[in-house]
């Protein structure tokens, strides 16, 4: 279970974050929708320590972030448990696939190859990238490489996995394929939370909507609610200008 | 009332500087008199030292200077000293940036068809210097080779008659090593860990050792090998030259030579012979000449000794730059990522380094660190700090580049996008594991053309370790450049050697910078 409460962060006079309140339950996939500069990329980097923030808390479990800055031994536990997928995937580019799968295991858990090669097999497996294992991230389409992210990051075997804007970098098709990836984990009870734009995903496969704006959690609700009978005008608002596009 | 005393303070203060500046007039009312009379531009080298040439650059003494003092003003010129390494003296002679060349130049029979030599001003002989409690060199005999023993080493001025005297008569039994300054070769036979002894010319040994300056070195053996000083010049100053001799001639005829040579200890029944020999034709004819020593060099003998040299200067280059690598790239991590107290020694040692010349830090790291060691005295870092001279070339090289990798390695990490950093720490790594296996190797990669420039300038630079005592190419050339003969092909070969090993790194940068290694971004 991730609890955010009460975060606030500003960059100097920029409010960035307003006392955010946040609870995602085990196996509950959450998507964070809202105008750009509303702070959702912001909060995701908060929850895995990315970045700092002036009050309130993170807690994962047992483990809690605190404002003003945790211990890296603290940082790494609970870096193990929320896996990151970025929008620019970020791959290794002086690894292979498959390194770059092994290399959580390898560096940040200090598993033996041996050990962890077989299990990264299988999670390319499911990304359908096993046949890329020995290329490097140059080779592959961007869609590609943001399925190898996801294998990635699943291979520390964390509770739950942050998508920060998976899809934006990505064209139509190439988000189509990235998109069925994570309905499948969704499907496999993979805990996620999702800063999205593509609202047909998040009104698909989300449990739980949280419109931000501004830097506050403006409403949150099951899909149905926020697609179907929005009680704020932000979101009405904000579903209308989505809609335009 | 009370401003009444400041007007004549004031005066009184002012009268020293006024004093001053008419004294400063005066000398340069003095020195321009002297200017009116031609220059005489006369090369020497200062470095050389007592007693021919010394003492601060704006007030120079010495045995030398005293007797062009002299001959100038018999010939109607004002003497202008022209300051160039002593080896060099001949060919800045025929350059034309010097008028004569006068500095314990020696009287080499082959030099005369090239210049001409004045009559001899100074009658020196070789001597044999060892250090005071040194109790195995009593004599000449005791550089023969021992059976079971290494060879011993012995200082000789680069290009001097020691040198060829030594190569000729102990070549097989003592090893050569050529140095650049006298006194630089005292301390070095002094320290002991480099030199076990040096042959100097007797007023060198006379002044230094004989005068007591270094009492912990001392003269052994009987002199040989005596020869001439001579003033060169170039062979078409006919005029300058006989006028010269007429000087030297009414020096040693007054009586003023002598007086010159006892003020500064010379004078020894050897210089009486100068009477006799000023009154004579000059050259001599070949066989009153005392037995040259020259030996013939070709470049077909010197075969053995270029591939050595060769050798030298690759394992210098290939021994250097890894070392200068890893130390670029630990103190790039430090200054990147390290915490102020690391990060700051690291930026003052690249300044440092980037900051004062190779040539000055090889010296320091020669001479003076051993020289600090021994005052402090402490025989384990004495010792620790005496590399020998290979080891200091490769260090000395490495210490300078390793300021320039790290530069180049620091924009190389900075040049990671952050967010490389920000995946690996995102799966749980720690910083350190992230730098190491996500970061560097990217950065090195993306570096590699950079870093294969500096690696043909790094080739280049080895040439600066033939100032401490190593034999690499360009060593080997200065060694054997007073050979006028073969100067120009052996400086050719050794160019040419140069580029052929740096030809080919030239050619896989190029081909490295064509193809630029792909980085996330």
């Amino acid at each position: 279970m991730i609890e955010v409460c009460e975060l606030s962060k500003h960059h100097g006079h920029l409010h960035v974050l307003r006392g955010i309140n946040l609870t995602v339950r085990q196996g509950e996939v959450a998507a964070v929708i809202g105008p750009s500069g509303g702070g959702k990329s912001t909060l995701l980097r908060c929850i895995n320590g990315l970045e700092k923030f002036q009050a309130g808390s993170v807690r994962v479990g047992e483990l809690s972030l605190k404002a003003g800055g945790t211990k890296s031994e603290q940082l790494r536990a609970l870096r193990q448990r929320i896996g990151m997928v970025f929008q620019q995937f970020h791959l290794f580019p002086h690894l292979t696939v498959l390194e770059n799968v092994l290399s959580g295991p390898l560096w940040a858990q200090g598993r033996t190859r041996a050990e962890a090669e077989p299990e990264a097999l299988t999670l390319l497996e499911r990304v359908g990238m096993r046949d890329k294992a020995n290329v490097r991230p140059e080779q592959l389409s961007g869609g590609q490489q943001q399925r190898v992210a996801i294998a990635r990051a699943l291979a520390v075997h964390p509770e739950a996995i942050l998508f920060d804007e998976p899809t934006s970098a990505l064209d139509p098709r190439m988000a189509g394929e990235v998109l069925g990836v994570m309905s499948d984990l969704a499907k496999a009870g993979q805990t996620m939370i999702v800063v999205t734009h593509a609202m047909s995903f998040a009104r698909r496969v989300a449990h739980t909507v949280h419109v931000m704006h501004e830097g506050t959690v403006a409403e949150s609700g099951p899909p149905e609610q926020i697609f179907g009978a929005a009680r704020t005008e932000v979101t009405r608002q904000f579903l209308h200008e989505a809609m335009r596009h | 009332m009370t401003e009444a005393p400041a007007p004549s303070s004031h005066f009184r203060r002012r009268l020293p500087l006024l004093a001053g500046l008419v004294l400063l007039f005066g000398s340069l009312s003095q020195t321009h008199a002297q200017a009116d009379l031609p220059p005489l531009r006369w090369g020497g080298d200062a470095a050389g030292g007592a007693p021919f040439i010394y003492g601060p650059s704006t007030n120079r003494v010495g045995f030398e200077v005293e007797l062009i003092a002299f001959l100038a003003k018999q010939i109607g010129r004002h003497p202008v000293f022209v300051q160039a390494d002593w080896d060099t003296l001949p060919d800045t002679l025929q350059r034309g940036n010097i008028d004569i060349a006068m500095n314990g130049m020696e009287f080499v029979p082959e030099r005369e068809q090239e210049f001409a030599s004045t009559l001899p001003y100074f009658i020196y002989t070789l001597r044999l210097i060892v250090r005071t409690n040194d109790d195995s060199v009593k004599g000449w005999e005791d550089l023969k080779r021992q059976p079971g023993k290494p060879r011993l080493r012995v200082g000789v001025l680069r290009g001097s008659v020691a040198e060829r005297y030594m190569r000729t008569k102990f070549g097989d039994d003592v090893e050569v090593i050529p140095t650049r300054e006298v006194d630089e070769t005292f301390q070095l036979v002094e320290g002991g860990e480099r030199l076990d002894v040096t042959v100097q010319d007797s007023p060198a040994a006379a002044y230094y050792v004989e005068g007591g300056k270094l009492p912990q070195l001392k003269v052994v053996g009987e002199p040989v090998a005596p020869g001439y000083y001579i003033i060169l010049t170039r062979k078409s100053d006919t005029e300058l030259r006989e006028a010269l001799n007429g000087a030297i001639r009414e020096a040693v005829r007054s009586g003023e030579i002598e007086r010159i040579y006892r003020k500064y200890k010379l004078w020894s029944k050897e210089q009486e012979q100068l009477r006799l020999l000023v009154e004579k034709p000059w050259p001599p004819a070949p066989e009153d000449v005392p037995a040259s020593v020259t030996a013939k060099l070709s470049l077909k003998s010197l075969r053995t000794a270029l591939l050595r040299a060769t050798g030298v200067t690759i394992s210098l280059a290939c021994l250097a730059m890894p070392l200068a690598i890893l130390l670029g790239i630990g103190i790039a991590v430090g200054r990147l990522y390290g915490p102020w107290w690391v990060r700051t020694p690291l930026a003052v040692y690249v300044e440092i380094l980037r900051g004062t010349p190779l040539l000055l830090q090889m010296y320091v790291l020669f001479f003076l660190v051993p020289m600090a060691a021994r005052a402090i005295g402490w025989q384990p870092l004495i010792s620790l700090v005496t590399l020998p001279a290979f080891a200091v070339g490769v260090l000395g090289l490495a210490f300078n580049y390793s300021a320039y990798e790290s530069e180049i390695y620091r924009a190389g990490l900075q040049a990671i996008p952050r967010g490389q950093m920000e995946a690996a720490l995102s799966l749980g790594m720690s910083r350190s594991k992230a730098i190491w296996h996500i970061i560097l190797p990217q950065a090195v990669r993306l570096v590699v053309p950079p870093v294969t420039n500096d690696f043909i300038a790094l080739f280049k630079d080895t040439s600066i370790c033939s100032v401490i005592l190593i034999t690499d190419l360009t060593g080997l050339y200065y060694q054997n450049k007073y050979d006028r003969e073969i100067a120009l092909q052996l400086a050719l070969v050794v160019g040419l050697l140069y580029l052929a090993m740096s030809y080919p790194l030239s050619l896989l940068a190029r081909r490295l910078e064509s193809q630029p290694l792909k980085v996330e971004g």
